[in-house]
């Protein structure tokens, strides 16, 4: 058959909704429409339409402005304009910003397609939260088994030198050798060949438990004969195989050769993506160099747990964990090179790394808070503290904050009964640009030392700030100062102001937003958690925040915080240094429909809190 | 130009007396638009041709494409296409042009067949196309062939439109500025690709939207101040 409008259909099949439509109902749809034309200035929707209709721009612009007059949206080529489900219809009116060409559709027939068609209708019913939760698990999808860590070769993950011993030698010598190399297994060898394995639990199990004479050769309790695999097969193989054979060691060979032994642990390490390798490394680190070396490796451990579809919220907490190491071990090597602290102290992270999210090189945020019995004199040791560990941080990629906030600082290394004085001005009498920098310290977290010092700070902290209304003003009016993109317009991102640029720092327009939001409501309501999503749930369980809104930001961060680290990772795989600017050009249509949603929970939540503490006031 | 621009009602009347066929006398006897109407409330037919050549006399129609403007808006529903089986071969040099070749031919109706059809759709209608002759001309030689009586209808032509607003801007015209093509640049209209007489119908009515809006941005628009 031919379709006689072949070109319009071909057009509308990629537009929303109507690219959710089958090719058969799509055939049919052309002969639906009615074509407009506007010309610039002229009113939008088309002020002699007595009906009510949905509009795709077919070409020419659109811009969509609410009853006070604020820009809420431009539609060009593609976009569509629904005017069936408003409610309060005269509440968004527009004008063509350019000679505009429109296809419109009645609304009666979009209630067709809606009873026609599942997907389409979903477009219209599924509401903001759910369209967000799924869209956060489609992440997930994407991502397929999940099993991609396990498509690495077994010899990447076998320990050299594997431990080999004659198989007539008596248990007790084998178990001597195993403990001396801290082994959970041994290889037993004849004439140079493989013909078994001993296992601590063949120990236990056929030698101690039955009381059998630990002088007998290893030979008699071993696994004789034992199932190996080649050092080119996956570990996904190499984990089939143990399941099968319910064992937890397969020794590796290489032409015939047996060059290690494969551990279940071993498997097991490397599939949690190796946190808990680096985190060792880490701990058993001797000098600046060898954490340098670990720490070089948290890029592509950012990228091996997003392809083992860990969320990014997720990789957020691995990150700053392994930060955390970083900095412990640091300040142990302080202490091991200028002897133990002359008074209690606790090291404190600020900003991402204390809330839990940071990703691979942010920059640094801490402080230092001692005991109040600290003395003039003993400032030279902290200062010799901050210094090494704020120097090794940046060694290790998390470079000096730009603020200087950082425990180098003397300002920001001071006896706790100081930081309550800081904290009392901040609160009782807030400056809105002093708030502004110090905005990192309400989000503080101890690291190392005395935690009771930060505790009894944030106790006092917590108990003023919820009832300093100023203070909660001026914090609300700092979650305000980053708005997110109105949505996108061509290829471009809109602005409030109508601006719109090619790219847009989804750090600043998203996450940061979210973040300040989850900030001011804590302080609100007296709550002591740092992590962003913590602080939203708990904050939902008050009147500050209702249940929906609370879910919705929460769902808005988890997808706009997994746009951004598939944006890093994508970076790190090709080798380029990581940024936070977003092109809508690379986005999907679904993914700035998403991210559109996002923006819009953001915005109507920074609008309560406009009005709640009518900061337009302070000026 | 035209002979019938003086008065359509009475070309109509004198013409229904040539015919005895109940399709043209039907047509023939269909209302005519007041001319102090706005065009909005009117029903506009956009009218295209495809045909083997320009003389009506010697050469034929391959397809006719339409489509209805109803109250200010184009209404695809309405959108008719049809191909013309002219039981001859098309000479390459037009089949390059609009791409039919004689398998699509074969699979048209005869213009026996279609003409009827035509007329009904153009029934108490006005017709709109741009550069009228080639419509006027070859619909008028097909009734004259078939029915003994000429075509008349009430016309608008996009194509002295557009040469009035250009010569009122005291634009000196150059070749190929009036082509349908050219004049739907400077509306920010679409290409379309395809080039059949469907597709130019359609650019024909969404050009004359577009010049409408120019001409008289706000109040009424008198049908009279657009017939040829």
């Amino acid at each position: 058959m031919e379709i006689e409008l072949l070109e319009i259909r071909n057009f509308l099949a990629e537009c929303m909704p109507f690219s959710l439509l089958s090719d058969e109902q799509l055939d049919l749809l052309p002969e639906q429409f009615q074509v407009r034309y506007l010309r610039r200035n002229s009113a939008f929707p088309p002020a002699d339409n007595k009906d009510k209709f949905l509009y795709i721009v077919r070409s020419g612009a659109i811009e969509i402005r609410d009853n006070e007059d604020n820009l809420v949206n431009r539609l060009a080529e593609q976009d569509h304009f629904s005017d069936c489900e408003h409610f309060e219809q005269d509440e968004q009116r527009g004008f063509a910003i350019e000679d505009t060409l429109l296809y419109q559709l009645p609304c009666k027939n979009v209630r067709q397609l809606r009873d026609q068609s599942d997907d389409f209708d979903r477009h219209f019913s599924d509401t903001l939260s759910k369209r967000l939760k799924d869209a956060v698990r489609r992440f997930r999808k994407t991502v397929d088994t999940g099993m991609a860590h396990m498509a690495v070769e077994v010899s990447n993950l076998v320990k050299k030198k594997p431990l080999c011993l004659p198989a007539d030698t008596s248990i007790q010598q084998v178990a001597q050798a195993m403990s001396e190399k801290d082994a959970s297994s041994i290889m037993l060898l004849e004439n140079e060949e493989l013909v078994g394995i001993l296992t601590d639990r063949d120990i236990r199990r056929k030698c101690v438990a039955n009381a059998m004479d630990v002088n007998s050769p290893a030979s008699t309790i071993m696994t004789a004969n034992p199932f190996t695999i080649e050092h080119n097969s996956l570990a996904l193989n190499a984990l089939i195989e143990m399941t099968k054979r319910h064992v937890h060691h397969l020794p590796v060979t290489q032409n015939g050769r047996v060059i290690g032994m494969l551990s279940a642990t071993d498997l097991a390490q490397h599939s949690s993506s190796n946190p808990a390798f680096i985190i060792s490394d880490i701990r058993t680190a001797q000098n600046i160099d060898e954490l340098v070396s670990a720490s070089r490796k948290i890029p592509d451990l950012q990228v091996q747990l997003i392809t083992a579809s860990v969320s990014a919220l997720h990789i957020g907490d691995i990150v700053s964990r392994i930060t955390d190491a970083i900095t412990t071990r640091l300040i142990e090597m302080a202490m091991e090179q200028n002897g133990p602290a002359p008074v209690d102290f606790v090291w404190v992270a600020g900003g991402s790394q204390a809330r839990r999210e940071q990703t691979s090189h942010s920059d640094q945020d801490n402080a230092l808070i001692i005991s109040d019995e600290m003395q003039p004199e003993h400032d030279s040791w902290f200062e010799k503290l901050a210094a090494f560990v704020t120097d090794g941080l940046n060694a290790c990629g998390f470079v000096y904050c730009p603020g200087n906030a950082m425990a180098s600082n003397p300002e920001w290394r001071q006896p706790l009964k100081k930081w309550k004085q800081y904290f009392n001005n901040w609160i009782n009498k807030p400056e809105p640009k002093a708030l502004m920098l110090s905005s990192i310290f309400f989000d503080l977290r101890s690291v190392y030392g005395s935690t009771t010092l930060l505790q009894e700070l944030q106790n006092e902290t917590l108990e003023q700030s919820r009832k300093a209304s100023i203070f909660l003003a001026y914090m609300a009016a700092n979650a305000l100062t980053h708005k997110p993109p109105l949505g996108f317009f061509r290829r471009f991102v809109l602005i409030n102001d109508g601006e719109h640029n090619e790219a847009f720092d989804i750090k600043h327009r998203g996450i940061v937003p979210i973040t300040d939001i989850a900030r001011q409501l804590a302080l609100s309501e007296g709550i002591p958690a740092t992590n962003t999503t913590e602080r939203l749930l708990a904050v939902g369980r008050t009147k500050a925040l209702s249940d929906e809104m609370s879910e919705n930001l929460l769902d808005a961060l988890a997808f706009i915080a997994e746009l951004r680290i598939c944006h890093q990772a994508r970076q790190i795989r090709r080798g380029l240094a990581t940024d936070n600017y977003l092109s809508p050009n690379k986005l999907s249509e679904l993914d700035r429909k998403h991210l559109k949603d996002a923006f819009g929970v953001i915005q109507e939540m920074q609008n309560i809190l406009e009005h709640r503490y009518q900061t337009g006031r302070l000026g | 130009m035209w002979p019938f621009k003086v008065n359509v009602g009475a070309k109509r009347q004198k013409a229904l007396t040539m015919t005895d066929a109940p399709v043209m006398q039907a047509f023939l006897s269909s209302p005519v638009a007041d001319k102090k109407t706005d065009w909005r409330e009117m029903d506009i037919v956009a009218v295209d041709l495809e045909t083997t050549g320009l003389d009506p006399q010697t050469d034929q129609i391959l397809s006719i494409g339409l489509v209805e403007i109803k109250q200010g808006s184009i209404h695809l529903n309405s959108a008719w296409h049809k191909v013309v089986n002219v039981g001859s071969d098309i000479p390459e040099s037009t089949a390059i042009i609009h791409h039919i070749t004689d398998d699509v031919i074969a699979e048209g109706e005869s213009l026996a067949e279609i003409l009827p059809e035509l007329l009904k759709r153009l029934s108490g209608k006005v017709m709109l196309v741009h550069y009228a002759y080639v419509e006027q001309e070859f619909i008028n030689s097909a009734c004259l062939k078939m029915y003994n009586a000429p075509f008349v209808i009430q016309t608008i032509d996009t194509l002295p439109i557009a040469q009035r607003r250009l010569e009122r801007r005291n634009h000196t015209i150059q070749p190929g500025n009036l082509r349908l093509f050219n004049l739907r640049r400077y509306y920010n209209l679409p290409d379309y690709k395809a080039h059949n007489a469907l597709y130019d119908a359609l650019a024909t009515a969404e050009l004359f939207m577009a010049m409408t809006t120019e001409i008289a941005p706000s109040g009424k628009q008198k049908l009279g101040d657009y017939l040829n």
